[in-house]
């Protein structure tokens, strides 16, 4: 009997196709994948931290509207909620209600009201009592103006605020970096 | 069932103390986990500035005696700041060349802090004409500076 080199001898007692096409050092690759599941984890988890640091509980307060850009500021405080007068170049709103045109108070230098603002914030004001019957009226509202918005514009929404009990002003910002010493509260 | 199984078997007969961690469970949670913060991020980082106003409104106090207290007012105008007090204090700070100075102004508020350390309440009088936002940078220097209790006026008044 001639001497020959010695073949794959393993599994060839197998009566299988695939097998056989293995062992023998032939076959297809296979298709399937394995998925990584320990990067995987890592991955979430990495998200999971991410998205806990920026997690607010007091949630989205003021809703970022479209060619509006508030201006920045670092020594700034968290917002509350009270009722929000937005003003852009086109618009004065208050709660997404419109309330005046900005163009029409450009175009007077006199301090006026404006009346349909004044009535709604006394409106809400009166309300106030009902709602809250325990708390102190703070006489609060927000201001959210665009960055180009001229100060005319905004000492007659803030005249207006005050005829409706409404003093305190608070200004949203942006959030930003840098500025002086010192600090918010 | 994914999982992770550390070490050896047990000897012999004895019981196997590593148990296996259950991956597709972890992985579900974790899931679950990024869902809901995604649903309930805030993505903007907003805040706000608060200021009283100094202006005649419904609650305006006509029998208040009138006070001697020493006012402190910065100005905001169109050709720069004007930190000005009731003491005859008159500071002006130009323009740099077409921006408003805020170094110099805040390095004003800061010498008015230094001789009044107790001193929290400035007032912000804005002219007619300036942005919106000069007169946020000016206030948040103020705040910034210390002057917790600032108020806003009407620069047309002064």
């Amino acid at each position: 009997m001639p001497i020959h080199t010695p073949g794959r001898r393993l599994l060839h007692e197998i009566p299988l196709k695939f097998v056989h096409d293995k062992v023998s050092g032939g076959g297809r690759r296979s298709v399937d994948a394995s998925i990584a599941l320990i990067p995987f984890i890592d991955f979430l988890v990495t998200l999971v931290v991410f998205l806990l640091s920026s997690f607010s509980a007091s949630g989205e307060l003021l809703a970022q509207r479209q060619g509006l850009i508030m201006p920045e500021a670092s020594n700034a405080v968290d917002l509350e909620i009270a009722p929000i007068i937005s003003i852009d170049s086109q618009v004065v709103m208050l709660d997404n209600r419109r309330m005046a045109d900005t163009g029409d108070l450009m175009a007077s230098h006199n301090l006026e009201r404006i009346e349909p603002l004044v009535q709604d914030l006394d409106t809400l004001h009166r309300n106030w009592s009902i709602l809250h019957p325990r708390d102190q009226f703070t006489g609060t509202v927000i201001m959210q103006a665009d960055r180009g918005v001229d100060f005319l514009v905004i000492k007659k929404v803030m005249f207006s605020a005050a005829q409706a009990g409404y003093t305190n002003i608070s200004f949203a910002v942006n959030r930003g970096g840098g500025g002086g010493g010192g600090g918010g509260e | 069932m994914g999982g992770i199984a550390v070490g050896g078997g047990g000897h012999g007969g004895k019981k196997s103390v590593d148990s296996e961690i259950p991956l597709i469970p972890f992985i579900d949670l974790l899931l679950c986990c990024v869902m809901f913060l995604l649903v309930t991020a805030v993505w903007n980082k907003l805040a706000r500035i608060d200021a009283n106003q100094q202006q005649p409104g419904r609650e305006a106090q006509l029998d208040q005696p009138p006070e001697e207290h020493i006012r402190l007012y910065l100005q905001v105008k169109n050709a720069g700041y004007v930190l000005a007090g009731t003491d005859g204090t008159n500071i002006e700070i130009q323009k740099a060349g077409d921006t408003y100075d805020i170094e110099g102004l805040r390095e004003k508020l800061r010498d008015r802090r230094q001789q009044e350390p107790n001193r929290r309440d400035l007032i912000v009088a804005p002219e007619d004409g300036v942005l919106y936002s000069d007169v946020v940078a000016a206030m948040d220097e103020v705040v910034g500076a210390g002057f917790q209790d600032m108020s806003l006026s009407d620069g047309a008044n002064l």
